[in-house]
């Protein structure tokens, strides 16, 4: 094909949008580009904790599992993750504590170590 | 002033203003919503046409004072779901209800054609259904469900015969859609249907620029006029403002910059959408406008400015090379190259992006209600909870007046989402037509150089591409489109080498996402151009050319995936008697300056892409029947007809024994889109594995009831999930996982072009079509049918140009003048991986389309238009250059 110079328009990078293969806790895992796991069915208990020791969470209590055992149940459940009153009725806990126990408070921090993905686009 | 009229049977006096016309005071005032609006109250949709003194006119223009005395019939007044009238049912059961938006409409305008004419020509359909439009079905099974309503009052036929068993056989069956009887009697629900007395009209200001830096918004004078509660701006939303579908570049409300025309930048909140409009043109808003990029090639040029701070104007760009594509040119005994261009269209469906938002519940524990198009509510509900800082929310689809890829990502839900939190009270937005089209995405523009070769045998040997894609201002989905377009570069045939690239632009053009086939329809029509023309200069028919270079099971495509099923050639063969009429009918075409040409175009279209999964789940209910829980959107196509027949015949059930709850992201799976034709693969595969649970976990414990299973302890709800191969195309070579299945069409166009005009008239399009086993028949064909339709479109009229095409006769709509004669042949190949053989269909219509007109006019009249639309004016001038 005719070669066509490739300036790129301004000096910005590329859209970051690949989903990408990471390996942890001894396995290779496919993560989307916010860094949640693609698929639920990937998520071990090794898998969070080496997620939340990569945050800054080297030690998970009995509250950080309850939490994270209430994402899974309510996914495998309904295919989708709850909302946060659901996750406060659900674990018993306060919607501030829940954001506090964990790096990243509920969404980017419990929800990410529980494994949920992110609803899908169109991929 | 006082006028008295009679109303669906009953006399009504109504005290009106003069200018108010009938379709308000049905909707506004008696609540009859059965009349829709699309066109502004232009009179060019038909969309709220009724029937007064006998005649069917458009409400929309039609003065209530000079209806004193009159006898007005609207859908209500016909029939009922529970006591419908013929024309309902003919239309039902004629598969002539696809989104429903039009339907009331088309029913008015039927039965007054019906009440004169009981036994009507195709032309006097076509002429008393000349105002109203339809996006969906490409008009065939409207005239065919005029027709079969006329049988029914002339006591020829009833319902009765031709309604299917519901007891009877689930698969391959044209069951009346779940929907489609509340459509044709007008109550089903789309958004501005629902009534929401005391929330707030939205309006909004929107960019006159292309790309302008926002120097100030003067909100005063608009703030002090009547009825305004006031102007939101982007400092008033609390979240990130920004819609993340795939990149956090689309402000809801633009912050410093706007980067098209048509960019939100203001919302007016007022007691009456008349206030809130006449509000927006007193808001001030100085801009400073920046060099606007018009083009992919200008804003990937040296010094151009950069539309995104955080990303460079080439977003992306992906290789694609299989085998040694270098030599193989270099050794082919023949090579055509050609250059080619699609326009910007917009997906045009007939509803307007309406949107509802309202508090359910009150103080802290209130959650935000939207209610909208969506086809991907669960991804939308995170989007609009990241943009505008409030979690607690909860996403209804209501009924969906056609959508064709628009509705992929949010389009008016940002802004009334965020209206309803900084004014805390419910607000419905229904933007006009152009604000319609100045919120939702477009199709890409593609810019396609293409090169194929074939050795002196006519065995094709080599694809070269370079392709550009006008991304617009904002990414979208534009990586998807782009990655879509390379998975299925080499369309049907077996190329051994590929050399091609494409990259992906943003511009200051509107933003582009998905729409109908989004990306394979535009670089299928190079290709198919392309191989065309190398049929014809080697002289061999190209039809036998297009079967001779078929993939077959065992070779790979371009991405280097080897198939293990391909049934392409098969409809060569379906199409070749059709082909050989049509050729001979072509060539018997005596002098003159209308040309009759022929045209064929192939198109295979993956289905099931990588990384793809959906789950459904279902549960047995206490009368034995099945509730289907999951998040499939149905904007038309027929997804609760495809969820509901292989949900019944899997657990060997009556049809009304299944109940879906699809709508709303408190109660359904998160399920991807209502897109790339993936529902039926998708959430039919994953409902299949949820029933299998069901039943497996009936028989493990002896049970064949609900109460057999509540006695044993065993749960009634089982989750089934159907995944697909994980892997993205390698970004050096573009080689990697592509779609497990195909869905395949080869279509036939006939036209006829005036030498002196330019005009090209479509006679006919014949498809032939293979989604493996057919699980309802009509609802196939009408995808077909409106797929070739649109296709027609795209080839010769449609294009979006922003600031100017403002209205469906700027857009150039398909009408009944523009429909022509349709043919379909199905094949039923069932699929090895398909849900119970099938796969989804609605996009693959579409693909071969254009090209096969294009194919046609050249056959027609010598000339290759490379520039779509094929405008009569590019027709003349191609002639013109020609001699």
């Amino acid at each position: 094909m005719t070669e066509v110079p490739e300036p790129r328009g301004g000096s910005g990078r590329e859209l970051g949008l690949s989903r990408h293969y990471r390996d942890i806790a001894g396995r290779r895992v496919l993560f989307d580009n916010e860094g949640f796991l693609w698929s639920a069915d990937d998520w071990t208990e090794d898998l969070a904790a080496a997620l939340g020791a990569e945050m800054g969470l080297d030690t998970f209590t009995e509250d950080h599992w309850r939490v994270l055992r209430f994402f899974r149940e309510y996914y495998a459940t309904n295919g989708r993750a709850p909302l946060n009153r659901q996750l406060a009725a659900g674990t018993g806990m306060r919607l501030l504590d829940l954001e506090e126990l964990f790096p990243g408070g509920i969404r980017r921090g419990a929800r990410r170590l529980a494994g949920l993905p992110n609803p899908k686009t169109c991929t | 002033m006082k006028v008295t009229f009679t109303l669906n049977g009953i006399p009504r006096q109504v005290v009106v203003d003069p200018d108010v016309v009938l379709l308000d005071l049905l909707r506004d005032e008696f609540r009859l919503t059965g009349a829709k609006q699309s066109c502004d109250k232009k009179g060019q949709c038909g969309a709220c046409t009724v029937i007064v003194d006998g005649k069917a006119v458009r409400s929309c223009l039609t003065k209530v004072a000079k209806l004193d005395g009159a006898d007005v019939i609207t859908i209500e007044g016909l029939g009922t779901p529970a006591n419908p009238h013929l024309i309902q049912e003919a239309f039902v059961l004629a598969g002539a209800v696809q989104c429903g938006f039009c339907t009331p409409g088309m029913i008015m305008a039927a039965k007054a054609l019906l009440d004169v004419h009981p036994d009507p020509s195709t032309a006097q359909i076509k002429r008393a259904l000349r105002h109203n439009l339809c996006r969906c079905t490409g008009y065939v099974k409207i005239i065919e469900a005029v027709k079969l309503a006329g049988e029914f009052l002339r006591g020829e036929k009833t319902p009765d015969e031709l309604r299917p068993d519901p007891h009877g056989a689930k698969l391959g069956v044209s069951h009346p859609r779940p929907s489609a009887l509340i459509k044709a009697c007008g109550v089903a629900q789309f958004t501005a249907d629902i009534l929401a007395p005391g929330a707030l009209e939205l309006a909004a200001v929107h960019s006159p620029h292309p790309h302008a830096l926002i120097k100030s918004i003067d909100t005063k004078a608009a703030e002090a006029m009547p009825g305004v509660a006031g102007v939101m701006t982007a400092k008033d939303i609390k979240g990130s403002n920004r819609h993340n579908y795939m990149v956090p570049d689309r402000p809801v409300l633009c912050e410093d910059r706007v980067r098209y025309i048509g960019d939100p930048v203001a919302v007016v909140a007022a007691e009456t959408r008349e206030q809130a409009l006449a509000a927006v043109a007193a808001v001030r808003v100085e801009y400073e406008p920046l060099p606007a990029l018009g083009s992919p090639h200008e804003a990937m040029a040296e010094g151009a400015p950069q539309i995104h701070s955080e990303w460079a104007n080439l977003c992306l760009t992906q290789p694609q090379i299989k085998g040694d594509a270098a030599r193989a040119f270099a050794e082919a005994g023949h090579v055509v190259e050609g250059h080619y261009h699609t326009q910007m269209v917009h997906q045009a469906p007939l509803e307007p992006e309406v949107c509802l938002a309202f508090f359910d519940g009150e103080g802290d524990d209130a959650q935000l209600v939207v209610v909208g198009r969506s086809i991907n509510i669960h991804k939308h509900l995170a989007m609009l909870q990241e943009a505008t800082g409030w979690e607690d929310m909860r996403y209804e689809e209501a009924y969906v007046g056609g959508q064709f890829g628009i509705k992929i990502d949010v389009t008016s839900e940002g802004i009334a989402a965020a209206a309803a939190l900084h004014f805390r009270r419910a607000v419905r937005y229904i933007p006009s037509l152009p604000e319609s089209m100045y919120l939702s995405p477009k199709r890409h523009p593609f810019d396609v150089k293409v090169k194929v070769a074939a050795d002196a045998d006519g065995n094709l040997t080599a694809l070269g591409m370079d392709v550009v894609i006008d991304n617009g201002a904002y990414n979208s989905m534009g990586n998807v489109v782009m990655n879509r377009a390379m998975m299925m570069l080499s369309g049907s045939y077996n190329f051994p080498a590929v050399d091609a690239r494409a990259r992906l632009v943003y511009t200051n053009n509107p933003w582009g996402a998905a729409a109908r086939g989004a990306g394979p329809p535009q670089v299928n029509y190079a290709l198919e151009s392309a191989v065309d023309r190398l049929a014809r200069e080697m002289k061999i028919d190209p039809l036998e050319f297009r079967r001779r270079n078929s993939l077959r099971p065992g070779q790979s495509k371009s991405t280097g995936q080897v198939v293990d099923e391909w049934p392409f050639p098969e409809l060569c063969d379906a199409i070749k008697p059709h082909y050989d009429r049509a050729v001979r009918e072509a060539r018997e075409m005596g002098e003159g300056t209308k040309k009759r040409g022929v045209g064929v175009a192939g198109g295979s279209f993956g289905i099931g892409g990588p990384n793809d999964q959906s789950m459904v789940a279902v549960e047995l209910d206490p009368d034995d029947g099945i509730t289907v829980y999951g998040a499939v959107a149905d904007p038309g196509e027929g997804n609760d007809s495809m969820l509901s027949q292989l949900a019944a015949d899997a657990m060997d059930l009556p049809l009304d024994k299944v109940r879906l709850v699809t709508r709303d992201t408190d109660h359904t799976t998160a399920n991807g889109p209502a897109a790339a034709s993936r529902h039926t693969y998708m959430s039919g595969g994953a409902l299949l594995d949820a029933i299998r649970q069901l039943r497996e976990a009936m028989a493990a414990c002896g049970a064949t009831t609900y109460a057999d299973m509540q006695k044993a302890g065993v749960p009634t709800r089982y989750m089934g999930t159907r995944k697909t191969v994980v892997g993205t195309l390698d970004p050096e070579t573009g080689q990697g996982p592509s779609f497990e299945s195909q869905v395949h069409a080869l279509q036939l166009a006939e036209v006829e072009v005036d030498t002196e005009t330019g005009e090209v008239r479509v006679i006919r399009m014949t498809c032939a079509a293979d989604a493996g086993r057919v699980i309802h028949p009509d609802n196939v064909i009408g995808q077909l049918q409106g797929g070739m339709d649109m296709g027609v479109g795209l080839a010769l009229r449609e294009e979006y140009v922003p600031g100017k095409t403002k209205d469906w006769v700027t857009f150039k709509y398909p009408t009944m003048k523009t429909a022509f004669d349709m043919d379909v042949i199905i094949c039923e190949t069932p699929r090895k991986r398909g849900s119970n053989g099938a796969v989804g269909v609605g996009e693959m219509t579409l693909v071969p389309t254009a090209p096969a007109v294009l194919n046609a006019i050249e056959d027609a009249v010598g000339v290759r238009i490379y520039d779509l639309p094929a405008t009569p004016d590019k027709v003349k001038a191609a002639l013109a250059a020609m001699r």
